[in-house]
């Protein structure tokens, strides 16, 4: 197995929540040894011709990404995604680590779907794929699926994600079965008798545009009922896609309680808004105030002020797209501007452990019709990344934050140990640009699913190489292969000491 | 914030217009000028011979994926009156039972010849789909509960006609606004012109006031008819859906009919020249009921026949050079 040594990075430990200037060497699919910058190093470039040198200045070198939450779509959509595709364009965003959602066709809810599925992995999977068991049978939100069977061959959490378990009882009973198993219990949560027929996020948007609405309380409703029966059972909760303030504010006061309750947001949730779905019609002088409406109660009262001007810093740019562009359609829909205040400062604050991208690939007839009838989802793990780093690059939030949710806030929900790129550990690794600059196009995805609201976006931030058990499983051009450019990430400045 | 900023563009009033998907991207100006051309309209449907040569060699397609009886035939009685080809095209359900993709179907009418597209469907946002993948004009003919801006432009000239001005004149629309195609595109159209205007209907039927204020900031929302009717210019009463009683936005009919209905007893309470306008089609007894709508107040024929006028001027607009 080749040697490899990544030299001159900015090393960053989530769990310590340091940054180092160093190199590591990588031997046998593991970290070998890691060197401080000010240490000596040792000539290994003249050792032999099995090491290859990875120069990596002016990028930041993390512990490979986890997604939580991931649609690989096989069985039975192979045209929207393959594990193949799903998992390359995984590597592509950093992630070395995806957790495969169970709503395929059939569905994860067999032992044997599972072994099938670990089976495929195996043999064509670029990152290391877990997978999540549908917590009943046929997602049908009835029968308790085999869930020890489940977890004994591989699962490693339940849920029906893409439909919530309507009736309580049985969320109940999953979840008090799931803690016998010490797995979580991922719930979508989603009271569809308060967004029947809906298209996107109920508010001021979807007035004038004239579509159903789907109000906050079906998504807050559901939350405090999971809450309250994690409560009961003491099962371990995690909130998928929370994308509600209200949600954050549940979910913060629980945790505060001593539930055991994770959530996780995904990146459109954290940086786009309802008024996406507008496109270009927010061009036109006819919108003369888009004042958010005034909240009352608790609400009003979390209304902070440091995130004035934090989206006038962000780049992105909804007026590229048409009105009713399907491609702004997902579930839960994109929310509202407090919605999307509260998410962030639920993630500055622990609120929220995970950022994961519920990536939903389409093939482009799902999405090619009336905006109401269009399928729901992202293709996200292409732009995760450069994504949540307009934050970062806005102010706020900071870089160790972002990703500490990408890598330990996914392996504490796992019940993993932490990820920090210490000697032993496999390497699973992420280098990546923070200040490269690059306009997204849906046709050099690597997923099968070009459904991206962000087509034609300028984003900051590029992962330039990612190794998954030791091996490149994705390289950014030349990467790493010539040594020169800056030092360190001028986004570092200030928080990396002197040499 | 870059998204909230409008850059001040707005066409100029001689500026050929592609599409009219609603009326948001219409100045008063332009506003001014369709009416102004819908009066000459009027007076070529007040001759013996109602047509003249004008849109001769232009081919429009009347494509109907929801019911219409009016506003399909005023559509096509426009466009005859201009000596246009019409073509009906009625498609039943959405595109996508059927099985072929609304995209593909819109690229078949254009490759037949089709010049101006009239359009007609039951999902908000479709006009927008469609003029992308069409190269000739759309015209919305209702989507949803997005848009109906021919309709509102009908209203807008019936009012003008009445009143000779819209400015400053107290408008009262009564029924299922949250619904409603018809009150989203007369608010555009009547806020540009400077009118009052007030929703009325029950909070089920209405959603919260900020969600309004956002795009129409000086409306006026409430569940009391009677005091909206108070100084009232004009009240316009929309079709209220028997769905909505099922689907549980309403304890019955019986009980809006009581609280939102136009009667009698609520018009004398207006002034005499309190206008009663209503789209159609009309559920007589549960909105209106027949005695107001054949008052001398009612305006709600003269919409009928201003509509055609007012879709002529339309036409002429996007066809003419």
């Amino acid at each position: 197995m080749v040697r490899y040594l990544i030299k001159n990075g900015s090393i960053l430990d989530p769990v310590q929540r340091v940054i180092t200037l160093g190199h590591i060497l990588i031997e046998d699919g593991k970290v070998s040894r890691v060197f401080e910058m000010t240490d000596q190093t040792p000539d290994y470039e003249s050792a032999g011709n099995d090491i290859e040198v990875i120069h990596a200045q002016a990028c930041v070198v993390s512990p490979g990404f986890t997604d939580l939450h991931t649609h690989l779509r096989e069985p039975g959509e192979e045209h929207k995604e393959t594990i193949a595709t799903g998992t390359l364009a995984a590597a592509r965003g950093g992630f070395t680590t995806v957790c495969a959602m169970p709503n395929t066709q059939p569905p994860y809810d067999t032992p044997e779907v599972v072994r099938h599925v670990r089976y495929i992995s195996r043999r064509k999977a670029h990152v290391h794929v877990d997978i999540v068991g549908a917590a009943t049978v046929g997602r049908q939100g009835q029968a308790l699926t085999e869930m020890a069977q489940l977890a004994e061959a591989g699962c490693i959490a339940f849920s029906d994600d893409g439909s919530p378990i309507e009736n309580p009882a049985v969320m109940r009973n999953a979840m008090a079965y799931a803690s016998m198993l010490g797995l979580p219990m991922m719930s979508h949560c989603e009271d569809r008798r308060l967004n029947a027929g809906w298209a996107m996020h109920e508010g001021a948007v979807s007035v004038r545009l004239g579509l159903p609405g789907y109000p906050s309380a079906a998504e807050e409703a559901q939350i405090a009922r999971d809450i309250a029966l994690a409560e009961h059972t003491g099962a371990h909760l995690h909130i998928c896609h929370v994308s509600t303030a209200g949600g954050v504010a549940l979910i913060r006061h629980a945790k505060e309680r001593g539930v055991r309750v994770t959530a996780e947001v995904t990146p459109h949730h954290l940086t786009l808004t309802d008024r996406w779905v507008l496109g270009s019609l927010m061009t036109q002088e006819v919108a003369p105030s888009w004042a958010s409406p005034p909240r009352t109660g608790s609400r009003a009262r979390r209304k902070k002020k440091p995130n004035d001007g934090l989206r006038s810093q962000l780049k992105l740019n909804p007026t590229l797209l048409p009105p009713y562009d399907p491609r702004t359609r997902v579930s839960p829909p994109l929310r509202g501007e407090d919605d999307v205040e509260a998410l962030i400062e639920g993630l500055s604050d622990g609120t929220i452990d995970v950022i994961a991208t519920d990536h939903a690939p389409h093939a482009t007839v799902d999405k090619a019709c009336e905006y109401g009838l269009a399928a729901c989802g992202i293709s996200g793990l292409e732009t995760a990344l450069a994504l949540v780093l307009t934050l970062v690059h806005s102010g706020a939030l900071d870089l160790m934050n972002v990703v500490s949710r990408l890598t330990e806030g996914p392996a504490q929900v796992l019940g993993r140990s932490p990820s920090s790129l210490r000697p032993g550990q496999r390497a699973d690794i992420v280098i990546f640009d923070p200040e490269l600059t690059w306009t997204v196009d849906a046709a050099t995805f690597a997923s099968k699913g070009k459904n991206t609201p962000l087509q034609g976006q300028e984003l900051k931030g590029q992962v330039m190489l990612t190794m998954a058990g030791g091996s490149i499983v994705f390289r950014h051009g030349n990467f790493g292969k010539e040594n020169g450019g800056k030092p360190r990430p001028s986004i570092l400045e200030g928080i990396l000491g002197e040499e | 914030m870059p998204h909230q900023t409008h850059t001040s563009h707005p066409p100029s009033p001689t500026a050929r217009r592609r599409h009219v998907c609603d009326l948001d991207d219409f100045t008063r100006e332009e506003i001014e000028e369709v009416l102004e051309t819908a009066d000459s309209m009027k007076e070529i449907l007040s001759r013996e011979i109602k047509q003249v040569p004008t849109l001769r060699g232009t081919t429009v397609i009347n494509m109907f994926f929801e019911e219409s009886t009016r506003t399909r035939i005023s559509f096509e009685l426009a466009a005859r009156a201009l000596s246009a080809t019409v073509v009906n095209f009625t498609g039943r359900g959405s595109s996508v039972e059927k099985g072929e993709s609304l995209i593909d179907t819109v690229r078949t009418i254009q490759a037949l010849g089709a010049n101006i597209l009239v359009l007609r469907h039951s999902q908000a946002g479709v006009p927008y789909l469609v003029s992308h993948h069409f190269k000739g004009s759309v015209i919305n003919a209702g989507d949803g509960c997005h848009a109906h801006p021919t309709q509102a432009l009908l209203d807008l000239f019936t009012i003008q006609q009445k009143f000779d001005r819209i400015e400053r004149l107290n408008v009262v629309i009564v029924g299922d606004i949250l619904h409603s195609r018809v009150a989203r595109s007369n608010l555009w159209g009547l806020t540009k012109m400077e009118a009052n205007v007030t929703l009325c209907a029950p909070p089920t039927l209405l959603g919260p006031l900020p969600f309004w204020h956002a795009s129409w900031p000086n409306v006026r929302l409430s569940s009391n008819l009677d005091e909206c009717l108070d100084g009232a210019d004009v009240v316009m009463a929309l079709r209220l859906q028997k769905e909505r009683q099922q689907a549980g936005l309403l304890p019955s009919l019986r009980e809006y009919s009581r609280f939102f209905a136009l009667t009698s007893e609520r018009l004398a309470a207006t002034s005499a020249h309190t206008l009663v306008m209503h789209p159609g089609p009309m559920n007589e007894g549960v909105e209106i009921t027949p005695e107001v709508a054949t008052s001398p107040q009612s305006v709600i024929e003269e919409q009928v026949t201003n509509g055609v006028a007012v879709r002529m001027a339309l036409l002429y607009r996007l066809a003419g050079e």
